[in-house]
């Protein structure tokens, strides 16, 4: 794999972008996942709760990223972890099933698009003929140096573009991220449908808790829905009603989470499909439903 | 006519006809006696039936222990009804009451964060920044 990586970052380097055939989607996504760099990156969403945006300090090594905001975020490798001052406020460890994802996107071939003064290619995403996303990679590392994700009708949905970058390998993170406790997929029955739509279940989890989720994906996009035995807590959300009922939606700057009441629990779904997506994803799914008058009394006595 | 104690406490009773009521009340106009006895007898009556009611312990008398029982069936349907009104009491409560069981978004962001970054398209624009949030209507 590495030398193919290689061999692929040296053709985005001396064969001008236009000559390379057709790109691999999986290919630039690999390259961008081992890249090295510090980076300043600009988020802008326009959702349709209005614009989400932020700026956000970036540090990649070895498939793991740091990031700094308001609050550090470090993920990779299967582990995530919020910190706030000292504290870790929230973490989580996982691995993944073997699977693999039928292609969905095709790739265009890249053409020369400078970027920060540096070479760079572009590369644009199609479902068929709808232009869904356009890649803007750096010719030296790999690294994705800006991406554009489109609604079906053509309009921006985010854009996420580096303002600084640095090639320089930064410094090895302090992160506690570690494997152990890691949550396993299981094998076991889920009502969580395998195929929605575009995107494959490609994995399944379930906590002591009786909380379950399954993480889907179209090879570029991806979410979670996740089924719990208790209602799920969204602040600074609205409600937004589909055919199906009301849910309640956030967006943060490039992802969206929708929150919902079924008659078993609660239900969330989070990721970054683009709004043209979500109420599809959420017709397949368990519909919202008021709590009978038993459960509710059960749960208000008994959680 | 004999002094008419039995007559009158028979009277007081309920217990006389018609014909004896009117052969007690015939002597008693003619016997102050009587007439005072009877009025001092349906004064005690009246007394005794002013009285509270006191439950005996049980066994104390073993006779009454059968005058008991409709006394505490009388004491366990209140039992049950006050029993049925608490219960509906903490149920209307409970489901007033909002439930403290609950999850988090930022419990859930933090399971689809660590999956995401096992994801081929993982990068930065598929960590979550919960707090790095500026809305622009």
């Amino acid at each position: 794999m590495r030398l193919r990586i290689g061999a692929i970052a040296a053709a985005l380097i001396v064969i001008p972008a236009s000559a390379v055939s057709a790109a691999d989607l999986d290919q630039l996504l690999d390259e961008s996942r081992e890249a090295s760099y510090t980076a300043e990156q600009v988020i802008t969403c326009s959702t349709p709760d209005g614009v989400r945006s932020g700026v956000v300090e970036i540090e990649q090594s070895g498939g793991s990223l740091h990031l700094s905001g308001e609050v550090e975020v470090v993920s990779g490798n299967g582990g995530w972890e919020s910190v706030q001052g000292d504290s870790v406020v929230t973490s989580a460890s996982v691995k993944a099933a073997e699977t693999h994802i039928d292609p969905v996107y095709t790739v265009d071939d890249g053409s020369a698009h400078p970027f920060l003064d540096r070479k760079a290619g572009l590369y644009r995403l199609y479902v068929g003929d709808v232009l869904r996303g356009e890649l803007i990679v750096d010719g030296g590392t790999g690294a994705m140096l800006s991406v554009v994700t489109y609604n079906e009708d053509g309009t921006v949905y985010c854009e996420r573009r580096f303002i600084e970058f640095d090639p320089t390998p930064p410094v090895p993170s302090q992160s506690s991220l570690s494997g152990t406790g890691a949550i396993e997929p299981t094998d076991s029955v889920s009502t969580l449908p395998e195929n929605l739509g575009d995107f494959q279940r490609l994995d399944i989890y379930q906590d002591d808790e009786g909380l379950v989720f399954a993480y889907y994906s179209d090879g570029f996009f991806s979410f979670a829905v996740f089924e719990t035995p208790v209602v799920v807590t969204l602040e600074g959300a609205t409600t937004v009603t589909f055919d199906r009922g009301a849910y309640v939606r956030s967006f943060t700057p490039g992802q969206a989470i929708y929150v919902w009441q079924t008659g078993a629990g609660g239900m969330a779904m989070i990721g970054d499909l683009p709004p043209d997506m979500h109420e599809a994803v959420l017709a397949a799914l368990p519909a919202p439903s008021e709590p009978g008058l038993l459960q509710r009394l059960w749960r208000s006595l008994f959680g | 006519m004999t002094h008419p104690g039995e007559l009158i406490s028979a009277y007081l009773d309920g217990e006389l006809s018609r014909s004896e009521i009117d052969q007690l009340f015939g002597h008693l106009a003619g016997c102050g006696r009587c007439a005072v006895e009877m009025q001092e007898l349906q004064a005690v009556r009246s007394a005794v039936r002013s009285l509270p009611l006191l439950e005996l312990p049980l066994g104390l008398v073993p006779e009454a222990d059968a005058e008991v029982v409709p006394l505490h069936r009388n004491r366990g349907f209140l039992v049950g009804a006050a029993a049925a009104i608490v219960a509906v009491v903490i149920a209307v409560a409970a489901m007033v009451t909002p439930s403290t069981a609950a999850i988090s978004v930022e419990e859930l962001n933090s399971r689809y964060g660590a999956r995401a970054s096992l994801d081929p398209a993982f990068g930065p624009a598929k960590v979550i920044l919960p707090q790095l949030m500026d809305t622009l209507e």
